[in-house]
């Protein structure tokens, strides 16, 4: 809203009510929608005002009340410059008496001096002069007293006479000029007095005049000055009335709008009340019908429900009498059931104690069993220990028994050919042939059957479970191993063939492709020969350590290893240790594992783990 | 007429009850004042009001005498405001009495206001001097004694003022060895505390009985000095001046005033002796800050002795030696004093300054930084002495105001004093009237004034210069006074001008 600008003086609140209701949507409307917009419009106005405010209104404000002074500061300011130039030409004025006089004085000052510098030199001139003649006259003095003559001495007093007479008369002349010159300064003297009191009066008379004059104009100023205070004033005044006269005819009419719209609405509402009566008398009227339909449908239902209450009541109570007769048969269950359960009690009590009791005992049988088989173990080891020794010592006893049988047959045969040898060349003259028999040059036991290689083991191995497959009750004593009893030619072979499935990584991949068409037993001899040299397994000890080390795993990772190990339970272990190894080896063919040193490490550093405890505890 | 007689009865009945309580009512009020006092005026208020009650009611009922008492009280314009309450006629009592019987100090203030507007003009000071401080009172007591009263001049008291120029009127009227001194010296303990000012513009010389001898040789001063010193003395104002504890200003003229075709020369005779014992006096008093001694024919020998006493002294701000006959040796001393003092205002109008005394005056000023204005009208200092007073102001940064007036200085001072317009930022006031500055010197006025913007006035009356560069430095000039106004936002300096011109022109 921006009103056009002939109402830029009023104030701004004025300006807004008187705007509101002119143009634009009113607050006062029925509309919403239109009292949203009245409302977004008014502070819209508001800012906009505080804005011009801020800006274009207090430079307005600044400017006109500069206009506003302008009158009267122009009035004090020409005042005030023309009393200036009143009092400096004034003061001139009186001023100038003094300056003239001071003039005056210097000129006075001057010819004076000039004037007594003369008179000096004439009173110089006068008293050479006078003195010349002065002199003369006393020479004559003596001159006449030479003189004896009367005559010539009257003659010449009279001329002395003559002479001082002039002398005096000079002096007098001198005299009377200079008391006329005094004369004549005491006149220059009242003349001087005259002068100055007639210029002092001049004096006292500008000064007055200056006075009156600097009195008058001062107070037409004032006047003036205060004149053009009141037109201000006035001015002001009027500008100011108008304005109010303005504001209070344009609160008028805006008052009357109001009283007009408040009649308006009065009447509205009272029309609106009416409709709004007879609307409320009707609406009562079917409500209360409506009421009092419900109450009697209310009450019927209430009779209904007090039937209903009356027959639930009589089945509450039977249903009461019932189970109290109920209660009472389960009191007396309850009574047997506890003491049943007391006698129980007492029962499970006295077994566990002797389940404990019978823990206790087997625990303690169990540790001693233990002991004594590790005893046995050991000592079943030292036997073996020594049964190798004893083996070996034979061994040796054996070859060098051979040995010494062997250099005595030697000699024996070679006391034969030499016999043969004679008889041939000597007796018989025949070239003699020395016999060239393979036993001649053997040296040591000639051994029945050379130590195996480990694929020869595998085969025999494999071939022996194949035929066990066929005949499962032979006998597993014949395995050539001297591997743990527990351990049967099935679990070896399962084992095997876990090892050779799972260590896949460990064999050439063209290997691989070359062993696919063949025969399955032979591909897994082919595989195990493969794995195991790739893993350094050359003779017999290497692989009874590789099924050692199989089955400690399995010992110290299952907690059921008493016992049989069943093959499944051997064969999980092997495969969980043969992922252990793939984890180590990762794909790589030339994996470095070819000793069993690191694999005898790891399985060590494995073995310090303790069994686990039994779980009976 | 009926009804009133009954309405007189009932009133009556009570109605003398009324005054009598009354009366004790305001006998209460003031039973401060003596229980014989209180009753004095009881008696009188009955009677005077008795014979027109009884002529008024006379006519009107004649037979009813038996009822005079109830009559008194009928009196229409009778009332309380006519009594005069007890404290007014305490009041007057004390007025009249106040000389045997000084009571003010005890009253109560409006009392005292009421006692002081009662009191008379005339009583003797030694009662009211140390006892009225009422400014009123003391005003009441100027204007009757003097038709004109400055009240400014004495600082706006009228006490001071009362003392003051009371104490002036017997100086001026005291003749020596005929007036007894005991007059001024009883003054003294009236007023030493309230006089702060001596200005004396004449000291009569003593009565000589012996008039013949000296008619002959009125003509020469000099030998009749010598010859009659001891019987010339004027008033000696050592005691006086001693007495005066506030005494800050000495205005004197060992002179006659109004005598008229009676001059005679040894009416103006300021002796040595007189000399000597003001030298001590003004040497004496440490409160002194103005001391003005004008056509009182101080010479060289004597200016000396003056000054000399004057040197370091604790207060001394105004010198004035002006209408003199002072010498360069007396300026010389001058010089000094100024190097000496803190002296802020010279004047040595109206001597016989010349060229060598303006010398030494100018080295003076040279270091000098108290010195605000300097006077030295109607000398004749000439051009030697000009250019060095403006080769002074080069580099004085304190002078405010120069009279070089009637100087006989021409157009090299004035070469040199355009100089100093340029640079000086402190003059504002420069008096060359009466010289002979010349067309030339008027210019170069003009080029100096147009770089200087802190002169305010510039008087150069009468000395020759060409009225259009005159115009243009009174141009200047307004220009100045305008850019000053603006900077003191004070609208004080409009009055400047006359306050600067003041004292010169009553002495013109």
């Amino acid at each position: 809203m921006n009103p056009p600008g002939s109402l830029g003086v009023l104030e701004e609140k004025e300006e807004e009510h008187l705007a509101t209701p002119i143009l634009g949507p009113s607050v006062h409307s029925d509309n919403p929608q239109e009292r949203i917009q009245a409302r977004r419009l008014r502070i819209a106005a508001r800012l906009e005002a505080r804005r011009r405010e801020a800006l274009g209104e207090y430079l307005d404000g600044k400017k006109e009340s500069e206009e506003d002074q302008s009158k009267s500061y122009k009035q004090k300011e020409e005042s005030r410059l023309k009393l200036a130039k009143l009092l400096l030409c004034g003061t001139e004025l009186v001023t100038n008496i003094q300056v003239a006089a001071d003039i005056r004085e210097i000129h006075r000052r001057i010819e004076e001096e000039e004037i007594k510098r003369q008179r000096l030199e004439k009173l110089e001139n006068e008293v050479k002069t006078s003195q010349d003649k002065f002199d003369e006259i006393t020479i004559k003095w003596e001159e006449g007293k030479q003189r004896r003559i009367p005559q010539e001495l009257w003659e010449m007093l009279n001329a002395q006479q003559v002479h001082c007479a002039g002398l005096i008369e000079d002096k007098n002349k001198l005299i009377s000029e200079l008391q006329q010159e005094l004369k004549m300064k005491d006149d220059q003297y009242v003349k001087d007095l005259k002068k100055q009191s007639d210029d002092i009066c001049l004096l006292l008379e500008r000064m007055e005049e200056q006075v009156k004059n600097v009195m008058k104009t001062f107070r037409q100023e004032l006047q003036n000055i205060e004149k053009a205070f009141e037109v201000e004033r006035q001015e002001l005044l009027t500008s100011n009335k108008k304005k109010w006269e303005r504001a209070l005819q344009a609160h008028n009419a805006k008052e009357l709008e109001y009283l007009m719209n408040r009649i308006k609405k009065v009447e509205d509402y009272e029309k609106q009340l009416n409709k709004q009566r007879v609307w409320d008398c009707e609406e009562y009227n079917t409500i209360k019908i409506k009421l009092e339909q419900d109450v009697q449908i209310l009450e019927q239902q209430l009779q209904q429900m007090k039937a209903t209450y009356q027959l639930n009541q009589e089945k509450l109570e039977y249903n009461f009498q019932v189970l109290k007769k109920r209660d009472e048969e389960s009191t007396v269950i309850k009574s047997q059931q506890k003491r049943k359960i007391n006698r129980l009690h007492d029962v499970l009590n006295n077994l566990r104690s002797k389940y404990n009791k019978q823990v206790k005992q087997f625990q303690e049988e169990n540790q001693s069993l233990t002991l004594d088989y590790k005893r046995l173990v050991l000592q079943f080891k030292e036997l073996q220990k020594a049964m190798r020794h004893f083996a070996l010592i034979d061994d040796k006893q054996f070859r060098e028994i051979w040995l010494m049988n062997e250099e005595e047959a030697k000699d024996l045969i070679n006391r034969a050919f030499d016999v043969d040898r004679i008889i041939n060349t000597h007796h018989l003259g025949l070239p003699w042939m020395a016999p060239n028999f393979w036993f001649l040059k053997n040296v040591g036991p000639i051994s029945q059957r050379q130590q195996k290689s480990t694929t020869q083991i595998l085969e025999e191995v494999l071939m022996e479970a194949e035929e066990e497959g066929a005949d499962q009750d032979s006998s597993e004593s014949e395995s050539y191993l001297d591997l743990p009893k527990q351990v049967s030619a099935r679990t070896t072979r399962k084992i095997l063939m876990l090892l050779c499935d799972e260590s896949g990584f460990l064999i050439e991949s063209k290997l691989l492709s070359l062993l696919l068409p063949l025969e399955r037993s032979e591909c897994y001899l082919l595989r195990l020969d493969a794995v195991f040299s790739a893993l350094g397994i050359e003779n017999e000890d290497d692989l009874y350590k590789l099924v050692n080390f199989f089955l400690k795993y399995q010992t110290h990772h299952s907690p059921s290893s008493q016992g049989l190990l069943g093959a499944s339970e051997v064969a999980e272990g092997c495969a969980r240790r043969l992922k252990g190894l793939r984890v180590l080896g990762g794909p790589d063919h030339g994996y470095p594992c070819h000793h069993p040193e690191p694999l005898g490490c790891s399985v060590y550093s494995l073995g310090e783990i303790p069994p686990c405890p039994d779980p009976e505890g | 007429m009926l009804p009133a007689p009954s309405m007189q009865e009932t009133q009556t009945i009570e109605s003398p009850s009324i005054p009598s309580r009354s009366s004790t009512s305001t006998q209460d009020r003031s039973s401060t004042a003596g229980q014989t006092s209180s009753t004095a005026p009881q008696p009188s208020k009955p009677t005077p009001i008795i014979p027109p009650l009884a002529k008024s009611t006379g006519p009107g009922s004649g037979s009813v005498v038996r009822r005079m008492r109830r009559i008194i009280a009928e009196d229409a314009e009778w009332s309380l405001a006519i009594v005069p309450l007890l404290t007014e006629l305490c009041i007057q009592h004390i007025v009249k009495n106040f000389q045997n019987n000084p009571i003010l100090k005890q009253l109560l203030p409006e009392h005292q206001k009421k006692v002081l507007n009662h009191l008379s003009p005339d009583l003797p000071l030694a009662v009211t001097a140390n006892l009225i401080d009422d400014e009123s009172y003391w005003r009441r007591c100027c204007t009757q004694r003097w038709p004109v009263c400055h009240v400014d001049n004495h600082g706006g008291s009228w006490k001071r003022m009362f003392f003051e120029l009371h104490l002036e009127n017997l100086l001026k009227h005291f003749i020596p060895n005929t007036t007894d001194p005991a007059v001024i010296l009883n003054l003294l303990p009236l007023c030493r505390n309230y006089v702060r000012a001596i200005r004396v513009d004449q000291f009569l010389p003593p009565v000589q009985l012996p008039a013949p001898p000296r008619g002959g040789d009125q003509s020469d001063s000099g030998s009749e000095g010598e010859m009659e010193e001891p019987a010339m003395d004027h008033y000696q104002l050592d005691n006086l001046v001693a007495g005066l504890s506030h005494l800050e200003e000495l205005d004197l003229v060992y002179g006659v005033k109004d005598c008229g075709m009676n001059f005679e020369w040894n009416l103006f005779l300021f002796t040595y002796r007189d000399c000597h014992s003001l030298a001590a006096t003004v040497k004496a008093c440490h409160t002194l800050k103005i001391f003005r001694l004008t056509r009182s024919k101080v010479d060289d020998d004597k200016a000396r002795i003056l000054i000399r006493s004057l040197l370091d002294h604790p207060a001394l701000e105004e010198l004035d030696l002006s209408h003199n006959l002072i010498g360069d040796r007396g300026a010389r001393a001058a010089a000094k004093l100024l190097s000496h003092s803190r002296l802020r205002v010279l004047n040595l109008a109206n001597n016989q300054v010349r060229a060598p005394g303006a010398h030494s005056l100018a080295h003076a000023l040279g270091h000098n930084s108290n010195l605000i204005s300097l006077n030295l009208r109607l000398n004749c200092i000439e051009d030697e002495g000009g250019q060095a007073l403006a080769h002074a102001l080069h580099t004085n940064k304190c002078l405010t105001t120069l009279h070089l007036g009637g100087n006989e200085l021409s157009e090299p001072t004035a070469t040199l004093l355009s100089q100093v317009l340029t640079i000086n930022t402190t003059l504002t006031s420069i008096n060359l009237s009466c010289n002979h500055i010349g067309l030339d010197g008027g210019k170069q006025l003009l080029e100096g004034m147009s770089d200087n913007k802190t002169l305010l006035e510039f008087d150069l009356r009468l000395s020759d210069i060409a009225q259009e560069s005159e115009y243009l430095i009174g141009q200047a000039l307004c220009a100045n006074r305008e850019a000053a106004r603006q900077r003191a936002l004070n609208p004080s300096h409009l009055m400047s001008p006359v306050t600067a011109k003041g004292p010169e022109s009553p002495v013109g």
